[in-house]
């Protein structure tokens, strides 16, 4: 009988459990109109799948990285990007996560930086995210002459 | 094992034998460019004299007209005799006598040992160290020229009298040691007569030509050992019905 | 017979002398005067009956039979030398093995070149030349075309038994255009039997003996000579190759175009190597009738010059004055404007040295349908008398390979040696071995060969005319008598005379000639007019006016300069409100001053047909494309026709051809020399419109080499052309 009260519970009541959960979770921050479900949707049109969890930690950029081990392994842990893309909306990218984070939340490490910070080395160099296709990105020359010199009036 | 280790013994005896065998490139040292140096370039100068010129007229003529380059080689002699040696001016000049490319007149000049084309000094003593002159004493000869003028092979002296040169063999070898001085030879030396030699020529002498064993030309050392008697006259061995 | 011949003009001038071609040279040259063919010699090559004609090498012999000999030294158009031994073959009843290339056939001689003896003697020939031969193959430019390479693959022994050290030998300094290497040399001679024989510059030389033996100049000099760059293609190994050339590509990497060479009115033959779209060198290609396989160094190394100062964006003079780049959409409209707009006796042409017929007949339908009649041609002629309308009166008529059966060449008012040096050296192949006389009235230069001096004053011109100048006797003896007159003098304000003058003389000799030869009426044209640049054949052809004295009258307020480089008409010359529109391939001298440029394709970027000095009509080929936005001359013509509502009616290359061969059918009978010969009645003519002579001496320009080299807009263009100056004028320099 337990078990079935159980049965029901796991079927019934904590879906919508986590509904709300991940409704008061995923509350946009910046005032408005219904911030509570307009974030919920933002969350849902950006992951395809809200979910809520423990935030781990903030990284410099303003990441924030969630985690909740409800959910199996490889979607347990996630990124949600700083506010700036939140405005952009769409315009984010997995370069913008951070060295540290990055081996956190591609699990070569269960130890978040939050936890165990990272050794600080004289030679590492600020992280830039990949700018292939912002206006900073990188165009590749030609080093060797032209063929053909044009003559210059 | 033992003919594996053997074979391999072989081999490696065999390479050395080959390697012994291996002989550096013989060249003769001269060089085959003409490099512009104080004493000679193309602006050194250099004509022929009255005589001279006299001289190669007469040498021209005796070659059909259109034929005057076959000439080159003893009006070259020519310059050389006159100045001593072969600047490259005095090829030019050659060249121009003869109306021909510089060129060819280089050709010829290159080719043969005997045009100098590096300055020599007065006495060009040419010593043969070829096997039969090295075998009776050449080598005696070499060092006592040395040591008495202080000049290595292909040297100069200072006072540009004696240019000293080894020289293949010059064809006198039955009387071997032998030296050719300018256009002399003088032959059986023993290095007191060499030393004479280069003192005559020092003191401005001209020392006899020749042997200096006191033999003729290149009859035996020992005296005649054949064809002693006198010379039989004609008719001798002749039936006497003719 | 031509032993003799060449003895005897031995015996004639002392300077003829070359050693080489004393007794050996007579069955190897080939020449126009060839013996009956009745006669010949039965021969057997490998036990096949061959007939030869007398007097031939067993090489050649073997050649006729199919058997390739190898060989070195040997070379067609040399004398024998002999030395390379590399041809060796056995024949019957001779003890050893002989060289096939020095050696005659005799009657019923049984050659064995495929018999063990042959192959073993090559293989030990081969053994020897490799001795001493560096195996440098990977960094050597020869490399894949190299004959020792390819002999010692198909007749060598896989390897070698000397352990010895190899000989080396110091690199040569001859000039900016050649790199010598001499280690590789195998003593061929045949660099020094070229300079000897055909260039007729006798520097290079062997010096020294036996092993240490060498070829160079010994003196530390140039190799002073238009055509030295051919003793890189004889050179049979990698110790001559070409400077600029240098470890820049492999045979096998580049893709050859055949094509013609607009460098002179000579128009040689050549063979453009490219690869990704890169003019990487260019070589000879054999053409009997006109280069044989020899190139001048213009032809050979100016090619560097076509990827320099080139026009590869359209250009508008903007309102500050200056030429900025702009889009084919911003420039054609523009000129189409303006020659709508503008009156047609005010619209005007000028065509340069390199413009093709395509875009010569586009450019003259085009301005002929506005009603202007102002095409010119840069280059100058005359326009009195018969002027252009006979085309025998600017056809060089006896053609090139004519100068092989003259006897007499009256050259007046140029320098052929550096206007068209292959014709130059037509006329010293047949002064070595014809017996050619050579007279010349005009500056005093260095031919190569002895000729006799005229001196340069027009007197001697009339007074030959007249028949009262002691050469006049001499032309009157000749069987086949040229006059060549160099296109230079058209320049001169008595053009017209000179060029009576010399039609008279023509005319005196044609008449004399036919009876001196006994046969009447044969073919045998006298008057000869040399021209240095490649379009102006073509040009007359099309009808355009020689010379810029239309547009000085009719000062144009629209003018097409297509790529006239020459400085016939600058900006003064012009009027305030004149828009110039240039359509070429290099900013030169024209481009600076241009309100307009559209940029059109060099030589080897389009097929085009040109004309040369001999009235033969050959095509280029496009080797490579246009570079940046540039396009086909005739190309633009015809764009700038449709936006201007005058569409010319053809849009193909055979549609312009076809109009082209309607104006002038000659222009498409490729590699045809259509014959001219209206030479009475244009000397006829000439009397009629009282020809002048003033006192003038007649000179030529390009008197040194240094003269020779940079002479258009290409070869100015040319860094390898201004290395080639400066060496000739200040000697060399270390670093060349």
């Amino acid at each position: 009988m337990g078990s079935f009260l159980k049965l029901l519970h796991r079927q019934f009541v904590v879906p919508w459990q986590e509904v709300v959960k991940t409704i008061r979770h995923n509350g946009a921050s910046d005032g408005g109109y219904f911030p509570v479900l307009r974030g919920f949707f933002v969350q849902w049109a950006r992951f395809n799948e809200p979910k809520h969890g423990k935030l781990v930690g903030t990284d410099e950029l303003g990441n924030k990285y969630y985690e909740n081990n409800r959910y199996f392994v490889a979607r347990n842990r996630w990124v949600d990007y700083n506010k700036e893309t939140w405005n952009q909306m769409w315009d984010y990218n997995a370069s913008q996560v951070t060295p540290e984070w990055h081996r956190w939340l591609h699990y070569m490490t269960d130890d978040p930086p939050t936890k165990v910070p990272p050794t600080s080395r004289p030679f590492l160099i600020k992280h830039k995210r990949n700018l292939t296709g912002t206006k900073d990105c990188y165009v590749p020359y030609s080093t060797t002459r032209p063929k053909i010199e044009s003559w210059k009036p | 094992m033992l003919a594996s280790a053997k074979q391999m013994l072989s081999v490696l005896v065999r390479q050395n034998v080959r390697s012994i065998h291996k002989s550096a490139a013989v060249s003769s040292g001269a060089i085959f460019n003409h490099t512009d140096t104080p004493e000679n370039n193309a602006n050194t100068p250099f004509d022929f004299t009255p005589e001279n010129y006299k001289r190669i007229d007469a040498i021209m003529a005796n070659y059909p007209e259109g034929h005057k380059v076959a000439a080159v080689m003893p009006i070259l002699d020519v310059a050389q005799r006159q100045h001593g040696w072969l600047p490259i001016s005095a090829m030019n000049k050659v060249a121009s006598v003869l109306e021909v490319p510089p060129m060819r007149v280089y050709e010829v000049a290159t080719f043969y040992t005997m045009y100098n084309r590096n300055p020599v000094g007065k006495y060009h003593l040419q010593l043969c160290t070829t096997t039969p002159c090295m075998l009776c004493g050449s080598d005696a000869i070499l060092k006592t020229i040395q040591d008495k003028l202080g000049i290595k092979v292909g040297e100069t002296t200072k006072d540009k009298m004696f240019t000293l040169m080894e020289v293949e063999c010059l064809g006198a070898c039955v009387n071997a040691p032998m030296i050719q001085i300018n256009d002399f030879y003088y032959e059986d030396l023993k290095p007191s007569d060499m030393e004479e030699i280069l003192d005559d020529l020092k003191a401005g002498r001209t020392p006899r030509a020749g042997p200096r064993s006191g033999r003729f030309a290149c009859e035996p050392l020992g005296g005649l050992t054949s064809l002693t008697e006198t010379p039989t006259g004609p008719g001798f061995g002749v039936r006497d019905d003719l | 017979m031509l032993r003799i011949a060449t003895q005897k003009c031995c015996d004639q001038l002392p300077s003829r002398f070359l050693p080489f071609l004393s007794t050996k040279s007579g069955a190897a040259v080939a020449t126009r005067r060839h013996q009956s063919t009745d006669d010949k010699v039965e021969v057997f090559v490998n036990d096949k009956p061959v007939y030869v004609k007398p007097g031939s090498t067993v090489l050649q012999a073997c050649e006729i039979a199919g058997i390739q000999i190898p060989r070195f030294c040997y070379h067609d158009r040399l004398s024998v030398a002999g030395n390379c031994r590399m041809c060796l073959v056995e024949i019957e009843k001779s003890p050893k093995p002989q060289a096939s290339c020095a050696m005659p056939v005799m009657k019923g001689m049984r050659i064995k070149p495929d018999s063990d003896v042959s192959k073993k003697a090559r293989e030990g020939v081969m053994e020897f030349l490799l001795a001493n031969h560096p195996l440098d193959c990977p960094i050597c430019d020869q490399g894949g075309e190299c004959d020792l390479q390819d002999q010692s693959m198909m007749f060598g022994s896989d390897r070698s038994r000397f352990l010895e050290h190899k000989r080396a030998v110091e690199d040569k300094n001859i000039g900016p255009l050649i790199k010598t290497i001499m280690t590789r040399c195998i003593q061929c001679t045949r660099c020094v039997r070229f300079a000897d024989e055909v260039a007729g510059v006798s520097d290079l030389g062997t010096t020294g003996r036996g092993n240490d033996m060498q070829i160079g100049t010994y003196v530390e000099k140039m190799f002073k000579s238009e055509m030295s760059g051919n003793v890189i293609d004889i050179c049979p190994v990698g110790a001559l190759t070409s400077k600029p050339y240098a470890f820049t590509a492999r045979p096998w990497e580049t893709r050859k175009t055949e094509t013609v060479d607009v460098m002179d009115a000579v128009g040689s033959n050549i063979v453009v190597s490219t690869r990704a779209g890169d003019v990487l060198r260019i070589i000879p290609r054999l053409h009997e009738d006109i280069n044989e396989e020899w190139i001048s160094d213009k032809t050979r190394f100016a090619y560097d010059g076509l990827k320099r100062q080139r026009l590869t964006q359209p250009m508008l003079r903007n309102k500050q004055g200056q030429l900025v780049t702009c889009l084919w959409e911003d420039a054609l409209p523009f000129v189409a404007e303006k020659l709508s707009t503008t009156e047609g006796s005010k619209v005007a042409g000028i065509v340069g040295g390199f413009a093709d017929a395509e875009s010569l007949i586009c450019l003259k339908d085009l301005l002929n349908h506005v009603d202007s009649e102002g095409l010119c041609t840069e280059e100058l002629f005359i326009t009195d008398g018969a002027g252009t309308d006979l085309r025998s009166n600017y056809l060089l008529n006896t053609t090139i390979a004519g100068v092989e059966e003259a006897d007499l060449v009256l050259l007046i008012g140029t320098n052929p040696r550096f206007e068209a040096p292959l014709f130059n050296a037509r006329l010293r192949k047949s002064w070595i071995h014809n017996e050619l006389e050579v007279a010349l009235v005009g500056s005093k230069v260095d031919l190569t060969y002895s000729y006799e001096h005229l001196g340069d004053s027009t007197t001697t011109l009339k007074q030959i005319a007249d028949g009262t100048h002691p050469f006049s006797k001499r032309l009157k003896d000749a069987k086949n008598p040229m006059v060549v007159v160099g296109s230079e003098v058209f320049s001169r304000e008595d053009a017209f005379g000179v060029h009576a003058a010399v039609s008279a003389i023509a005319q005196n000799a044609t008449v004399t000639s036919q009876t001196n030869r006994g046969d009447g009426g044969a073919d045998w044209k006298v008057l000869n007019i040399l021209h240095k640049v490649a379009s102006q054949v073509a040009a007359l052809d099309l009808g355009y006016k020689p010379g810029v004295d239309h547009i000085r009258k009719n000062p144009p307020s629209l003018l097409f300069i297509l790529g006239a480089d020459g400085g016939a008409v600058t900006r003064e010359d012009l009027p305030k409100d004149c828009c110039v529109v240039y359509i070429g391939s290099h900013g030169d001298v024209s481009a600076p001053f241009a309100d307009v440029i559209l940029p059109g394709a060099a030589y080897t970027e389009k097929p085009g047909t040109y004309v040369n000095t001999e009235g033969r009509a050959q095509q280029t080929q496009a080797a490579v494309s246009p570079p940046g936005s540039a396009r086909e001359d005739w190309k633009i013509i015809r764009a700038l026709s449709e936006i201007s509502g005058m569409t010319l009616p053809y849009d193909d290359l055979e549609g312009v051809r076809s109009r082209m061969s309607e104006v002038s059918p000659n222009l498409t009978r490729y590699d045809a020399v259509e014959s001219a010969n209206y030479f009475k009645q244009a000397a006829e003519l000439a009397k009629l419109a009282k020809p002048q002579l003033v006192s003038k001496p007649l000179q030529s320009s390009q008197l040194s080499l240094a003269d020779f080299y940079m002479t258009d807009s290409i070869s100015r263009a040319s860094k390898t052309m201004a290395k080639c100056v400066k060496a000739a004028n200040e000697g060399l320099t270390p670093d060349l």
